[in-house]
């Protein structure tokens, strides 16, 4: 419990978390409010319910971020040699990292699903364009399990790398050219990949048919995080503080 | 038993070989400086202790053990690495919060080592508004959280000003008269000779010597700096006695080698000659280091 306070301190007191998380949540007010409440009924008829997964790639991409900077910010920094002086079995620093990471990801979620429940669905009502209930929980459900996923996983990779602008970089990449992955490897093992398993997670339309299913899906990518995860522990046990 | 042990300490890296064959001792209740040039394996050393990095032979011990067999590592030992390891987005209390929150400490000795530190009117200011002199006060608070037995402090003295290192200087020697064991690194001797009872050198990663200050200080052929408004007079007389005499132009200045200051006192009073200053000259350490080894100081 000690160093879990320590890490949640950590994560709250430096202005970064909250210009990142501040970031998300407007991006994704302005999102799924300017669209649902700007775009032609029509479209959003037939977009429905993708209209609800607006501006979800740029949260995901900053909850990752947030979740990097979690793990890396200790050796950026150089606040990792009071870490491991205090706590000097490093892989309960990891862990701690890890269990905030999953409760920022938790957080965020609720956060995002306010938002966007808040005002895309009830601009979608108000103009008359219905959405199905049952949908609506799969794509928050999606979307949910998918930032907080994207938040371990940037933790779990900054623990494995160290390095803050490397851990960025290989997130962005694999966030951002997702999907391009699987159209050079193929799809049979391309939508194993952490990008497109987070698109298929997220309930993207149009994946239904390519990428795993769900469920699937989150568990490759759960399974991914958890593979990472282990690695930066025994890296980090090892790795020399220098 | 000694509180810090360092023996054989080996550690390369790749071809670099950054501590050779590395032993010494550090007692309780002593300020003791660790001094060498740059680059001459201070640091790694402390790492080692600290078990930030892995002895690539020998050992460095903390109360006899290694550093991660401590049954209670805060209580026993307090570091400082560098000044620059806090986050500059936090204030000086949040991170020391978040240190003492890992640490499993009340809040309140956050207060006091703020305290102790004169860091209180800076406390909810973020660090990346100290001063380099607020940061080492930030650190040492850090290194006192746990109100160690020991303390490690790698070149506590950078930054700061004369106020500061006269505070620095008191607030060592003050936990050192307590009983704890100060180990504090520096590469200029001047920082630290008013502040150590004992000394550690190293070059090349290699003992030079270890043992007092007055062990050190005994063998000092620093140049005597001596002002006098008759100069030229007393230059005459110190050349007479086999002294060397170099004279800084125009002013009342000169620096003498090959004589005590004793001898250039006598001299001077001996002739009725007034002497403004009578001194060594400030050198670094490294000055002192190459007449110790005769040679160079820098890593291998």
């Amino acid at each position: 419990m000690r160093i879990l306070r320590s890490e949640w301190l950590k994560l709250v007191s430096v202005p970064t978390t909250w210009i990142l998380l501040g970031t998300m949540l407007l991006v994704e007010g302005l999102a799924a409010g300017l669209v649902t409440g700007l775009a032609d009924i029509e479209e959003l008829r037939a977009r429905n319910p993708a209209t609800l997964l607006i501006g979800t790639p740029l949260s995901t991409v900053l909850i990752f971020t947030l979740g990097a900077l979690l793990a890396t910010n200790e050796y950026r920094h150089g606040t990792a040699n009071q870490t491991f002086l205090i706590t000097p079995r490093r892989e309960q620093v990891i862990a701690a990292k890890l269990a905030v990471g999953l409760v920022v990801g938790v957080v965020a979620a609720l956060l995002y699903i306010a938002v966007n429940a808040g005002l895309a669905l009830s601009t979608l009502s108000n103009r008359g364009v219905p959405v199905d209930g049952d949908l609506a929980v799969d794509v928050y459900s999606g979307v949910g399990v998918g930032l907080v996923l994207g938040c371990i996983f940037g933790v779990a990779l900054g623990a494995l790398l160290r390095n803050q602008i490397l851990t960025i970089v290989i997130g962005l990449v694999l966030f951002l050219v997702r999907g391009v992955i699987a159209l050079f490897i193929g799809t049979d093992v391309g939508k194993y990949f952490p990008g497109e398993a987070l698109l298929a997670v997220q309930g993207t339309p149009g994946t239904k048919e390519t990428l795993l299913s769900q469920v699937d899906a989150g568990l490759v990518l759960g399974a991914t995080c958890l593979a990472l995860a282990i690695a930066g522990v025994a890296v980090t046990r090892y790795r020399e503080i220098t | 038993m000694p509180e810090i042990t360092v023996e054989r300490l080996t550690k390369r890296y790749g071809e670099t070989l950054a501590v050779d064959d590395l032993s010494f001792v550090v007692e309780a209740g002593r300020v003791t400086g660790f001094l060498g040039p740059n680059g001459s394996g201070k640091s790694t050393t402390m790492r080692a202790l600290l078990g930030l990095i892995r002895p690539t032979n020998g050992r460095a011990l903390v109360q006899g053990r290694p550093f991660h067999e401590l049954s209670n590592p805060v209580r026993t030992v307090g570091a400082s690495l560098d000044a620059s390891d806090v986050h500059p987005g936090r204030t000086g209390r949040s991170h020391l919060r978040t240190l003492s929150a890992a640490a499993g400490l009340p809040n309140s000795r956050v207060d006091e080592v703020l305290d102790m530190t004169e860091l209180t009117p800076a406390r909810d200011r973020r660090v990346k508004g100290y001063s380099m002199g607020m940061r080492q006060r930030l650190a040492l608070a850090a290194a006192l959280l746990g109100d160690p037995k020991i303390l490690m402090l790698d070149e506590p003295a950078n930054g700061l000003d004369p106020q500061g290192m006269r505070w620095l200087r008191d607030i060592l020697v003050a936990l050192a008269a307590e009983g704890r064991a100060v180990l504090i690194s520096s590469h200029v001797l001047s920082e630290v000779e008013q502040t150590v009872d004992s000394v550690v050198v190293i070059g090349a990663g290699r003992l030079v010597m270890q043992g007092s200050l007055q062990d050190l200080i005994a063998g000092d052929s620093r140049p005597a700096l001596v002002r006098s408004p008759r100069r030229d007079e007393l230059r005459d007389l110190l050349e007479q006695a086999g002294a060397d005499v170099t004279v800084d132009g125009r002013s009342d200045r000169m620096l003498v080698h090959r004589a005590s200051l004793e001898q250039i006192g006598t001299l001077a009073a001996e002739h009725g000659i007034p002497v403004f200053e009578l001194t060594r000259a400030l050198s670094t350490l490294e000055d002192r280091f190459l007449e110790l080894t005769g040679e160079s100081g820098n890593v291998r």
